[in-house]
């Protein structure tokens, strides 16, 4: 009897233990492997939305329709008008391969599955809307189709945006794909080493080069009582490692605007010793390296090295090389902050979003992210800038009657051929537009392969853009 | 005496309150299409539930709380059934009515008839016989053959199997005096009990098998004398399995499935990994009565009612189910401490082991912790004959957790 009582409740605990583990797994798989599971792309779920509601409208600035869904025969299709040019924008949605760019980030705006309020949510409950919003892009389709031609035939990218206002007009990224033959060439775009899935313009990392020197000159002004004036020797070394400049040619006396212009290697390697390591870090992160930038599409942080790095090191920072990394879309955000008296704009892509019936849910505003220098300063730069386009490394991308402002890059790296870099405004005085453009392993100087496209984007860009 | 009627009374009422929210969202959920049926089922739900609550404390001098566990978990499934199909939820409602008819019987039946413990005979013939009748009429349904149809209504005879198995264990080691004297009668039991999973291997019912198995062990592991046995059994287990899954290649798909759904997600692992996806969305709240697509699920208002509840009602619904048979279970096993009768003290373990392996089985089958067999989740899933014999084994248990000692006394008194 006494025996039995004993054994009947080992098997009560053993039973008891095997419930508990039953808990305990449900409560690990709801944590830790649900996301993964109700991500594939079996999970029927996942598309049921999409067969009842239809997607809403993508157009650009001017109403122009980039990307909109059709309903045949009770089903839901979804038509890219320009196959290649927007994939890196808009992206896709594809059943077999997902979502990406605007069609992912906006998806429940799309889609109106919007959970604003509980008034909302319980509508969406009551009677679940049929038609989706549409989306009204900050892009000018034109100047989109010019950038893209502009670019044709290299690698690189291509940012576009309004100064003052943070709208981005152009944002290309070459390679690319066609967003209408996914199942096609799905097998080459996942597997090709050129990958054409990345947006360069927001994703991809590249030593800025010269065109860094904006940030190191704006450090420069901000640090007391610093020697501006220099003597270039075309060659200096620092803890015995040589900078030298562009062909080892001599510049003699320089200021802060001769150097600038000159873009003199061996008087901002000085400089940004007697900067300290401090001082320049901590102006670039105003400039939004180190940073989350907030944006509608995913956006990689730039990099400026952290920590107490060495002499050599700092020297090679102060000119754009050594561990220094930014996104085109940074660069174009440096110039804008130079033109717009200091203040780093937030980059907006999309302008609204608008309901079937016209009303406005969201809109996304001017927002300033940091003033990254004061505006006094920003306008000497400014003046600067000019002159590297008047008269300086940038003369390629000056225009009659244009005020043009700009700094070129010629960046080294790892494959042995230079990236061309230019970031620009114009006109200077009233600055409209901003372009950076950079040309991966284009092999020659910013100067004499980037400024032109971006001469001409601007170009294109004042005479055409409905600002 | 005011302590009695607080500890029983507020669970019920919380009971009603579930059961009245629950109506209600459904009720929302089918505005458009309202169906009369759903006021039907509303008020008799209630009814039933709340009278037959009262009734039973009036009735039973025994345990008052297993119904009411019983009552949860019906209303969760009845009210989930519903949901995926109004037809369905109202032919639950009528087998839910038939299935109290039957807990009653057996309640009376058990207390006022004696003599069951002597009829083990009869259950080993009726065994048989309902294995017979299975496989000259079955019809094979899901893969397996265990399945007999009369008159329109299926009806699976290894649901009574089940309970005639807990007898006739009930029977011998409640008899061990007098089976002592015989050789070899420990042996023929095994041998008798090995012949029914072996049939149901045979009929391809393999999650019963293992209910066949777990209920055996327990109930030899706390009342077999000779020990010995216990190992020769798990042996036998262990070569049978192997030779199961090296055997039979309906085993081994189960096996895989269990290990990998992922690669099998076309064909073979379709079930398991569509009842993933909808427990992973439903999360810890689930998305609500009549939000989420319980309809993508293969058998959402049988097998896989578990995973339908988790997708709309949470896992923190689900967790609530686990703990409600944990409940039942040591309710039970509490049963059987307090039960003097060796008799039904052994119908007690048999039929709480039958809740608590049938249920952790069929979860973990559809959370993938095992694999997956194809069994119902007592009182919860759909099903006439579920339904029918696990309020059967709840009859058993109530009167189980019943003073026994004075049919003891008037069955010795007859003899004499």
């Amino acid at each position: 009897m006494k025996h039995e009582n004993r054994r009947i409740i080992i098997v009560l605990a053993t039973l008891c233990i095997c419930f508990v583990v039953l808990i305990g797994f449900m409560s690990y798989f709801q944590v830790f492997e649900a996301e993964a599971v109700k991500s594939n792309s079996y999970n029927k779920r996942l598309w049921i939305n999409e067969e009842k509601i239809l997607r809403g409208s993508i157009m650009d600035r001017n109403g122009t329709i980039l990307a909109y869904s059709q309903e045949n025969d009770g089903v839901m299709q979804r038509f890219y008008k320009y196959g290649n040019l927007y994939s890196h924008i808009i992206g896709y949605s594809h059943r077999a391969y997902g979502k990406s760019g605007l069609e992912l980030s906006y998806n429940n705006y799309l889609l109106d599955l919007s959970e604003s309020s509980t008034i909302e949510e319980l509508k969406n409950i009551v009677a679940p809307s049929t038609i989706g919003n549409n989306l009204e892009l900050t892009i000018d389709h034109g100047t989109q189709e010019k950038a893209r031609t502009l670019l044709q035939g290299k690698k690189g990218a291509i940012v576009a945006m309004n100064p003052i206002t943070g709208e981005i007009y152009a944002m290309v990224s070459l390679p690319d794909f066609n967003v209408n033959s996914l199942s096609e060439d799905w097998s080459v775009i996942s597997e090709n080493t050129n990958s054409s899935l990345l947006n360069r313009a927001t994703q991809g990392l590249y030593p800025p080069g010269s065109a860094f020197k904006v940030i190191t000159a704006s450090a420069i002004l901000d640090t007391p009582n610093i020697d501006t004036n220099y003597v270039c020797q075309g060659i200096t070394k620092i803890d015995g490692y040589n900078f030298s400049d562009y062909n080892n040619i001599a510049h003699g006396e320089l200021d802060l605007s001769q150097a600038l212009i000159e873009s003199c290697n061996t008087y901002f390697t000085e400089k940004s010793l007697e900067i300290s390591v401090d001082n320049l870090r901590s102006t670039a992160e105003l400039f939004m390296f180190n940073k989350n930038i907030p944006f509608d599409l995913p956006v990689n942080t730039s990099v400026f090295p952290k920590g107490n790095i060495g002499d050599t090191e700092l020297a090679a920072s102060g000119i754009g090389q050594g561990k220094v990394l930014a996104t085109p879309l940074n660069m174009a955000m440096t110039a804008s902050a130079i033109s717009n008296n200091g203040e780093v704009m937030k980059p907006i892509l999309v302008k609204s979003v608008v309901s079937n019936n016209g009303k406005v849910i969201k809109t996304n505003r001017r927002e300033v992210l940091s003033t990254a220098v004061d505006s006094l300063d920003a306008n000497t730069i400014k003046e600067m800038m000019v002159g590297v386009v008047q008269s300086g490394t940038g003369r390629n991308a000056s225009i009659k009657n244009v005020k043009v402002a700009g700094k070129t890059g010629t960046a080294e790296n790892a494959s042995g051929k230079s990236h061309a870099w230019f970031i620009g405004f114009a006109p200077a005085d009233d600055p409209r537009i901003v372009v950076s453009v950079i040309l991966e392993e284009e092999g020659s100087t910013g100067g004499a392969s980037a400024a032109p496209i971006a001469r001409d984007l601007i170009i294109y860009g004042l005479n055409n853009i409905n600002f | 005496m005011f302590n009695k009627s607080i500890s029983t009374k507020t669970p019920r009422n919380l009971l009603l309150l579930f059961e009245i929210l629950s109506l209600v969202l459904l009720l929302v959920n089918q505005w458009d299409n309202i169906d009369k049926t759903i006021y039907y089922i509303w008020i008799a739900l209630i009814l039933i539930i709340y009278i037959s609550n009262f009734i039973l404390n009036r009735i039973t001098s025994g345990d008052n709380y297993i119904f009411l566990i019983v009552s949860m978990l019906m209303s969760i499934g009845i009210i989930m059934i519903y949901r995926i199909d109004s037809e369905l939820g109202f032919k639950q409602l009528l087998w839910f009515i038939i299935g109290i008819i039957a807990f009653y019987f057996t309640y009376f039946m058990l207390k006022y008839i004696r003599g069951w413990k002597n009829w083990g005979k009869l259950y080993i013939v009726l065994s048989y016989i309902l294995f017979l009748i299975t496989f000259l009429l079955g019809t094979r349904k899901y893969g397996a053959i265990n399945w007999i149809t009369i008159g329109g209504h299926s009806f699976q005879p290894a649901e009574i199997t089940k309970l005639l198995l807990i007898f006739i264990l009930a029977f011998y080691y409640s008899n061990m005096d007098m089976f002592k004297d015989r050789k070899y009668s420990d042996y023929i039991l095994m041998g008798l009990v090995y012949s029914f999973i072996g049939l149901l291997f045979l009929q391809r019912d393999l999650g019963t098998a293992v209910i066949f198995l777990g209920i055996y062990m327990v109930i030899q592991f706390i009342h077999e004398e000779k020990r010995m046995n216990i190992l020769y059994n798990i042996g036998l287990f262990a070569v049978g399995g192997t030779l199961g899954y090296v055997l039979f290649d309906h085993v081994k798909v189960r096996v895989q499935t269990w290990i990998n759904p992922w690669i099998y997600i076309d064909n073979k692992g379709y079930q398991i990994t569509q009842s993933l996806f909808a427990i992973a969305e439903g999360g810890f709240f689930g998305t609500g009565i009549g939000l989420g697509n319980p309809e993508f699920i293969p058998l959402a208002y049988t097998d896989f009612i578990f995973s339908a509840i988790c997708e709309e009602m949470g896992i923190f619904i689900g967790i609530g189910i686990i703990m409600l048979f944990m409940i039942l279970v040591y309710r039970g096993f509490k049963i059987a401490l307090n039960q003097n009768d060796k008799f039904f003290r052994i119908l007690a373990i048999g039929v709480s082991t039958l809740f608590g392996i049938q249920s952790i089985i069929i979860i973990g089958g559809v959370i993938k912790v095992l694999p997956l067999t194809g069994i119902t989740l007592p009182f919860v899933s759909y099903g006439g004959s579920s339904i029918l014999s696990s309020f059967i084994a709840l009859g058993i248990l109530q009167i189980s957790s019943e003073d026994m000692s004075y049919k003891e006394e008037e069955y010795c008194e007859t003899r004499k």
